[in-house]
């Protein structure tokens, strides 16, 4: 799965921000995700776009904009392979 | 070698079809308010899950009532590693629950719980038993409350609920406190009333004596994630990490029907509400000391 492949959050996961940090549930696997602040605005944002949160986060925190990318890129490989993401564009309510 | 797995999993035609027992007695308990009546009970299993539920026997009608049949004589394999198979499935609005030797349906026309041996009284207690712990589960989401896996410790008229995973110690904090009221070493339930958390004790079977176990509502002081350490320590945890831990606890999390959508919530209301740290502990009884430090830290303002 390339990071430029169309990406919606599973709707099989229930999730929940609590004080700035998301909360997954994966409805059937029974596990528990929780993102920190960054990965948060991540989960929350990235149907934006990867470039628009990258840049935000790289503005956000005075880092290069390319890191930024890079580690966003990873991040979402994360949230594909636990399952969180899944390929398409399905609208999927919180 | 690669073991293959012959599941059966039933539909709702078979669900449906399954003989009843010969039994027509009837056995219902109450559990924080919630009642469950189960019908259509042979006398020799009747008097076997009497004995089981002493304490929280009910006369009163059950909110929720399950008939039980005879079904199939093997549901669901039995793990290569031996564990216990417990798996959730939704057909439409009903929900159906499988194991190796019972398969159980609720569902508006009614609620079955079909057992593969029911002459095996040992093996259809503990089918009814699992049914119990599932319908509870989310009969009392519906009641202000939630059941977490954990050990239950009144002293001093309040409650002290320790959590975690298995093997995380549950029972060793158990051992370790003689003198406490013991509600559970292993399912507690936590539930809100007149706005204040409450703990109380469940009648699943842990280790702890059914007999021995504390039926009284304690108000809940306090809720701690177990660690094993050299050292004692009392630690705090952020909210989300907090109810991520809580939910991880909970039975039945893993749930297609997405019970999540109203234990999450439930969860974040329980830990606003209820100081949730990580003890770090050994194996004598000086946690305790590091407990009480921690809540007169938290009245005082300095933590």
């Amino acid at each position: 799965m390339s990071i430029s492949t169309p990406l919606s959050k599973n709707p099989d996961v229930s999730w929940r921000s609590i004080e700035g940090q998301a909360v997954l549930v994966h409805n059937r696997r029974g596990e528990i995700q929780i993102l920190n602040s960054v990965g948060t605005y991540a989960w929350e944002n990235f149907e934006r776009g990867t470039d628009t949160v990258a840049a935000e986060i790289a503005r956000e925190y005075g880092i290069d904009v390319n890191q930024a990318r890079a580690d966003l890129d990873d991040f979402v490989r994360e949230l594909c392979e636990a399952g969180a993401l899944v390929e398409g564009h399905a609208q999927v309510a919180r | 070698m690669l073991q293959s797995v012959t599941d059966l999993r039933p539909d709702l035609a078979h669900l449906a079809a399954a003989p009843p027992l010969a039994g027509s007695e009837r056995v219902a308990v109450e559990i924080g308010g919630v009642g469950v009546a189960v019908e259509g009970v042979p006398p020799v299993l009747a008097a076997a899950l009497r004995a089981r539920y002493g304490p929280f026997l009910a006369e009163a009608p059950g909110a929720h009532t399950v008939r039980v049949f005879r079904g199939a004589p093997k549901y669901l394999d039995m793990a290569p590693d031996r564990f216990i198979r417990i798996e959730e499935e939704r057909h439409g609005e009903a929900a159906v629950l499988l194991s190796h030797d019972f398969a159980a349906l609720r569902a508006a026309a009614g609620n079955r719980l079909l057992v593969s041996d029911p002459d095996d009284i040992k093996r259809t207690e503990r089918a009814v038993e699992n049914y119990l712990r599932w319908v509870v589960a989310d009969l009392v989401l519906e009641r202000d409350g939630l059941v977490l896996h954990s050990a239950g410790l009144a002293r001093g008229g309040a409650a002290y609920v320790f959590f975690g995973p298995s093997g995380a110690g549950k029972s060793t904090v158990t051992e370790l406190t003689p003198e406490a009221a013991v509600l559970s070493d292993d399912l507690v339930l936590l539930q809100r009333r007149e706005g204040r958390w409450e703990a109380l004790t469940t009648p699943f079977l842990g280790t702890y004596p059914q007999l021995a176990k504390d039926t009284r509502r304690f108000p809940l002081v306090g809720i701690y994630r177990l660690r094993q350490a050299p050292e004692v320590a009392v630690r705090p945890l952020s909210l989300a990490v907090a109810v991520g831990m809580v939910l991880a606890c909970c039975p039945f999390v893993r749930d297609p029907g997405r019970r999540s959508a109203a234990l999450v919530p439930r969860v974040e209301e329980l830990c606003r509400a209820v100081p949730v740290r990580e003890l770090a502990f050994r194996r004598d009884a000086s946690f305790w000391n590091a407990i009480l430090d921690s809540s007169r830290s938290l009245l005082t303002g300095h933590n």
